[in-house]
């Protein structure tokens, strides 16, 4: 009995896997969101005519 | 300060702000092209364009907003104990390291009766806080955060020294001068009307408490109580108008550049500034903005 018990309660490495990669793409996605300044790599790729004015300023006054 | 507004308002149809923590790493990303357009301190500008690097000046950025700091419990009680101390700056090439000069010809000194030495903004009011500097000139809100920290005390506003004194100017490609006048048009217009909103008069102290908040959360990534004490203690300590460049503003940069070592040769004043943006302003008017506002108008 006790035998068949821990049998059940082994986790698939199918399962695992999946958890592995939905916390990865969680992360990534938080990462791609919180840490990545779309505005300016879009903007740094689009033709120079098209192009936002990248204007640089310091925290200063 | 001034381009928050715009730049958000318009949801940055025109240009993309971009937040550096030095001059010097500004003037290299203006120069390679990385960035088209900067708020930079007035004679880096001036030495830029006297070295042959194509931008100009179309626009200030606001006025006054320096002071010089010493320690609140420390030696230092007048400009002459100024000798022999060490003094920080933001660049060789700023009008904080101009104010000095002109404070110490007022009190019959000169440059050799105390040590400058050349710091980023953010790392002052620690520098003084630790005793590695004995004194900082330098623009807002780093005097008010060595006041608010206890540590500090303002022995001078560079208004005291200087007249109309003017520090960061907004510097433009001359390439984006030539090929997309219009932008630049419209990023003037923009900073006019944030000074005008920041100068209302019978909503100055509400408009500057919103400005704190939002530029300090989201522009500036500064605690807004800092932002809140440089733009109301007092309530002129720093003016965003008029932000049009002045001829006379601007001979007297020069003039104390070559005073003090840090241009080579004279430059006209057309050489380096591009007046008729400031000439064309649209929109003379304030932006009508309340804060949480996703649009002005």
């Amino acid at each position: 009995m006790s035998h068949s018990r821990r049998a059940k309660e082994v986790i698939p490495l199918k399962k695992i896997a999946l958890g592995v990669g939905a916390w990865v793409v969680l992360l990534t996605t938080a990462h791609f969101t919180m840490n990545v300044n779309w505005d300016v790599l879009l903007n740094d790729r689009l033709p120079e005519a098209k192009r936002k004015l990248n204007v640089a300023y310091i925290p200063v006054t | 300060m001034t381009d928050y507004i715009s730049a958000y308002s318009q949801a940055g149809h025109l240009f993309v702000p971009r937040l550096f923590q030095g001059f010097p790493e500004i003037k290299e990303a203006l120069m390679s092209n990385k960035m088209q357009a900067a708020f930079m301190v007035a004679p880096m500008a001036i030495a830029l364009r006297a070295q042959g690097v194509p931008v100009k000046i179309v626009y200030l950025g606001h006025r006054y907003g320096s002071a010089v700091v010493v320690r609140k419990d420390g030696p230092v009680k007048s400009v002459a104990d100024l000798r022999g101390r060490i003094v920080a700056i933001p660049s060789r090439f700023s009008d904080e390291r101009l104010i000095i000069f002109k404070a110490l010809r007022d009190h019959g000194m000169n440059a050799k009766d105390l040590r400058m030495v050349e710091m980023a903004p953010p790392d002052v009011a620690g520098a003084l806080a630790a005793g590695a500097i004995d004194a900082f000139s330098m623009g807002e809100p780093y005097p008010s955060q060595a006041e608010m920290g206890g540590f500090g005390r303002v022995l001078f506003h560079a208004r005291e020294y200087w007249p109309d004194y003017i520090s960061c100017v907004l510097v433009v490609r001359q390439d984006v001068i030539d090929k997309r006048p219009e932008a630049v048009q419209v990023l003037v217009d923009g900073i006019a009307r944030s000074g005008l909103w920041l100068e209302e008069k019978k909503r100055i102290r509400e408009h500057r408490l919103h400005a704190a908040d939002f530029v300090g959360r989201y522009y500036f990534r500064q605690d807004p109580r800092l932002l809140r004490w440089a733009l109301t203690k007092p309530i002129d300590r720093v003016m965003y108008e008029p932000l049009s460049p002045r001829r006379k503003d601007f001979e007297l940069i020069v003039r104390l550049m070559r005073e003090t070592g840090v241009l080579d040769r004279d430059i006209a004043f057309e050489e380096f500034v591009d007046t008729r943006f400031a000439e064309g302003v649209r929109t003379p008017t304030p932006w009508k903005y309340e804060a949480g506002d996703t649009k002005a108008e």
